[in-house]
This record gives C-alpha cells, sequence and structure tokens, in this order.
C-alpha cells in the first residue's frame, strides 16, 4: 500500500490508495521508521494517487515528521490534489511539511519551515 | 452499516462454487470480493478489508491454514471474521481450524442457500455484539459522568449559543465541547477535534478537556486574561505529556468579554470560522495562525479581538462537517460547506435553517465520515438585552 523508492537525494514514500485513513496511518509511520533506519532521513510522501485524507493519517505525518527531525531529517508532501492541498492550508500543515506539486530534483529538508516548497 | 454495504471475499480455488455463492450473496446485497487462491486473495487485501472472509481449506500452493497464519500476523487483517470452507469432515482438520481463531466451518455438502443464510447470521450475530459492546461503553461513561459534549449552553446577557453535535454510526469520536463561564463572568467556547477516529479519540478528547478547563482557570486567576496566552499554556502542557505523544488536536477557543461582548479568539489548527455582519450582508472567514496542539512546543499562536454588533453571526466548525461521501469516493471541501450554508446567514432562525440542512433526517449519517460539530453565536439585538 506504501511503496518505498529512492528519488536523487530523497526516498520517496508513494502512497498506494485513494484514501489515506486509519488502515494506513500505521504504515506510514512503519515505512518512514524503516526508510530512516536505512539511513534515508529525507522522505517525500507522494500523495498522487490520494483523493482522501483523514485525521488519523494527518496526525501519522505529524508523528513521521517528529520521528524524521529526531534524526536530523525531514518530510515533505508532493502531488496534492486542490481539496487535500486546500486543506493542509487551512489547517496550517504547510507550516511543518513542505508541500512540493511535483517531486523536486532535490530535497533536503527545511528548517525553515514557512519558506520552503510551493506557497 | 447496513447489510446491503456487507464486503465478503471467498477464496476457493473451485470458481464454479464462489461464483454459484457470490450470485446469492449479490442479490442479498453483499458485495464479493472473488480469489482462486491465496495469493491472490493476499492481493486484494492488500487494498481491500473485508467484512467476513470465507476460505476453502484445502488449496494447490498455499493451504487455507498457511492463509490463516498469515492474517493473524497481520495487524491490520487479524480481526476480520473468518469462516473456513471444507468438503473435509476430518474432525482434527476442524479442530485445528478453529484452534486458529476461525469462528466457525462451513461444510461445503450444506446446500448454497444455506451457506448464505449462515453467513449472513453471522454477520448479524457479530452487528449485534458490536452494538452491545458500544451500548455498555457508553453506559459506562454516562455513570462516570465523563462528558465531551455538554447537555446545554449556558445563558449569556449579550449573545445567544447554541451547538450541533452528530455522532459518526453511533460512536463517540474525538470533538469535544464546552462552554465555561468563569466567577468573573468571561464566558469561553471552546471547540477541538482529538485526530483520530471513534474510541481512541474520544479517550483523548477527555485529557484535552482536562488541560483546557484547568488552563482557562489558571490563567484568569492570575489575571492573564488572554486566549493565546491558555491556548500556549495548553499546547506546552500536551507537549511535556508523554501519554499524548502523537496524539494532536484541534482547537478554536473564544472567550466572550461581560461588559463590552468583545470576543478574543485563538486557534489551533482549527478551520476559519465563519463570521456574518448584519449591516454590511457580508460573510468572511476569520483564520487564525496556530497550529494544530501538539505539534511542537512553540505552536505560533495569535489572538484576535472580534467586535460583533447586534444580529452579526459566527459559526465555527470541525472537519467533521466538511468530509463526505461523493459518487463512491470522500471529499474534504470547507468551500463547499461554507456555500451551502452562506444563504442561510442573516435570517431570524439561521440556527435552525443550518440545523435542517446539515442534520437533518435522513442521508447525512450515510455520507458523513466523521463525528460532526457546530457552535452557532449570535449577537443580541438591544431589545433582547433589554429583556434579561
Amino acid at each position: 500500500m506504501i511503496e518505498i523508492y529512492k528519488h536523487e537525494n530523497y526516498c520517496v514514500l508513494k502512497i498506494g490508495k485513494s484514501e489515506a485513513n486509519l488502515e494506513l496511518a500505521d504504515s506510514l509511520k512503519n515505512a518512514v521508521s524503516a526508510t530512516i533506519e536505512k539511513g534515508h532521513i529525507f522522505i517525500i510522501v507522494d500523495f498522487k494517487q490520494v483523493d482522501y485524507v483523514d485525521s488519523t493519517f494527518l496526525a501519522a505525518l505529524v508523528s513521521a515528521l517528529k520521528e524524521a527531525m529526531k534524526h536530523k531529517g525531514d518530510i515533505a508532501v508532493a502531488r496534492l490534489n486542490k481539496h487535500i492541498e486546500h486543506l493542509f492550508r487551512l489547517v496550517r500543515m504547510d507550516k511543518v511539511l513542505m508541500i512540493f506539486p511535483d517531486l523536486p530534483e532535490s530535497f533536503t529538508g527545511s528548517f525553515g519551515r514557512n519558506s520552503g516548497g510551493q506557497s | 452499516m447496513p447489510d446491503s454495504h456487507k464486503k465478503i471475499l471467498l477464496v476457493d480455488d473451485d470458481r464454479i462454487i464462489i461464483t454459484l455463492i457470490c450470485k446469492i450473496l449479490f442479490r442479498k446485497g453483499f458485495q464479493c470480493l472473488k480469489a482462486d487462491s491465496v495469493d491472490m486473495a493476499l492481493k486484494i487485501l492488500e487494498k481491500e478489508k473485508p467484512d467476513i472472509i470465507l476460505s476453502d481449506y484445502s488449496m494447490p500452493e498455499k493451504d487455507g491454514f498457511e492463509f490463516r497464519q498469515i492474517l493473524m500476523a497481520d495487524k491490520r487483517l487479524k480481526d476480520i471474521p473468518f469462516l473456513f470452507f471444507t468438503s473435509f469432515s476430518d474432525t482434527e482438520l476442524m479442530k485445528k481450524g478453529l484452534d486458529m481463531q476461525a469462528i466457525d466451518y462451513i461444510d461445503k455438502n450444506t446446500p448454497i442457500p444455506l451457506v448464505v443464510s449462515k453467513i449472513v447470521n453471522i454477520l448479524d450475530t457479530i452487528r449485534k455484539q458490536h452494538e452491545q459492546s458500544i451500548y455498555e461503553l457508553g453506559a459506562a461513561a454516562r455513570a462516570l459522568n465523563l462528558r465531551s459534549v455538554p447537555e446545554s449552553t449556558p445563558e449569556n446577557e449579550l449573545f445567544k449559543l447554541d451547538f450541533l453535535y452528530h455522532t459518526y454510526q453511533n460512536y463517540p469520536g474525538g470533538d469535544f465541547i464546552d462552554f465555561p463561564v468563569t466567577e468573573d463572568g468571561y464566558t469561553f467556547i471552546i471547540l477541538g477535534d482529538v485526530m483520530g477516529k471513534k474510541w481512541g479519540a474520544w479517550f483523548f478528547s477527555f485529557n484535552y478537556l482536562s488541560y483546557i478547563r484547568s488552563a482557562i482557570r489558571l490563567c484568569v486567576s492570575e489575571g492573564d486574561i488572554s486566549t493565546a496566552s491558555i491556548v500556549h499554556k495548553i499546547n506546552r502542557v500536551v507537549n511535556m505529556d508523554p501519554v499524548l505523544k502523537d496524539v494532536l488536536s484541534t482547537l478554536s477557543l473564544l472567550m466572550i468579554e461581560p461588559k463590552s461582548g468583545n470576543i478574543h479568539y485563538t486557534g489551533a489548527g482549527d478551520l476559519p470560522l465563519i463570521l456574518y455582519k448584519r449591516d454590511l450582508g457580508t460573510v468572511t472567514e476569520i483564520r487564525s495562525s496556530g497550529l494544530m496542539l501538539g505539534i511542537m512546543p512553540d505552536g505560533l499562536y495569535d489572538e484576535q479581538i472580534l467586535d460583533l454588533s447586534p444580529g452579526d453571526q459566527l459559526i465555527i466548525v470541525s472537519d467533521g462537517m466538511i468530509d463526505y461521501r461523493e459518487d463512491g469516493g470522500t471529499v474534504t471541501d470547507y468551500k463547499g460547506f461554507v456555500g451551502g450554508i452562506l444563504p442561510l446567514m442573516g435570517r431570524m432562525d439561521t440556527f435552525e435553517l443550518i440545523r435542517k440542512k446539515t442534520f437533518g433526517e435522513g442521508e447525512q449519517s450515510e455520507i458523513s465520515l466523521d463525528d460532526q460539530s457546530l457552535l452557532f453565536l449570535e449577537r443580541k439585538s438591544l431589545s433582547e438585552n433589554a429583556l434579561l
């Protein structure tokens, strides 16, 4: 359900379902932990196939971000549909997670969290 | 959920049998997922979560026991009710199957209509047990006087206050509402939503409510009458509490000043408030800057002061109000929600009209995805104040 692959200087976690919900929340946390364990601390979660995100998955994203930050890494999100991107901005998730319209050429995190990604 | 939405996974290398069973189940409103091998079933289970699984014992490559073992090792799948379907009448095999926490076995010699009846009965029993568990948990919560939503709103000299709350499929969820009034006459309005679903979120909503009530009392007693200050204190405590690790919550905190009626507002990852100004006939969104509680110790909380004139209205909602099912998919649409209630704003009976539109009888519970809350404030007219 979550495919992990290396892309340029970061890892992509591609969500393979249309609903990112409670069922996927644990899978995301596990995928992030496994990726970090392998030494990849910069991760982009790819929402290309996702139509809907629930609050449980949002919480899992933040939890995953905290885990990455403990290892001096970072997590961003990419390819959100317009409803999801609007939601992220409405609830200020864009202040903690960078949002990319597409998978970027390079991602090495942003500790000035308001300045990165698409704004 | 009505049985017409139930999903069943049938696993058998005999395609004729599963096709026959599926035909009858389909007529009864079930959705059938068919797999002629364990590998195919596992592939389906990567994307689907059926309500029940019926699997043959004996199949080439992996058999039904191996399948059951794989499922039992998977946290997401181990609790799906599982039935063995077999032509073996060997007692040892049956015992082995039942020892693997299969809820029953069905003999393949049973006529197909009876197999279907048995499946329907099992699902019905599971549903009843589930409802009973929810009832008992609810009864225990009521006995302990645990409430995350009040029974009524307090009387306020300057504002009409009201709220709507709807559970999701009879489960309480993460939404919490309160209207504490301090001895100095400050009325606080709390709407929060713990990120998560059903009982887990409901449980943590009490932790959050306790912290919020305590922070309000503490700040007011110290003369620190600021919603930003209160939310900042709550957030710091939440970030230090290991029990709330990874448990996030939104919060809209409003405070009505007793004499001026000015409303102070601080938000934490909440949806924008909807403000109707009667004299201008306009509706605007009031956005705050703060992050959800629990994300990081500095939540960037601001404080806005809203000056509502008589007839002005303010609406605060949780995310359950903007999530819904549509055309087989799910949608989050805040703009659509605001557009829907826009024509109802500024009316004498705005609250009742919103209740009918959003919480009316019928379809709403079928399309909602979470518990739903809406708080409503309207500044009273001077004549209404004079009546008090």
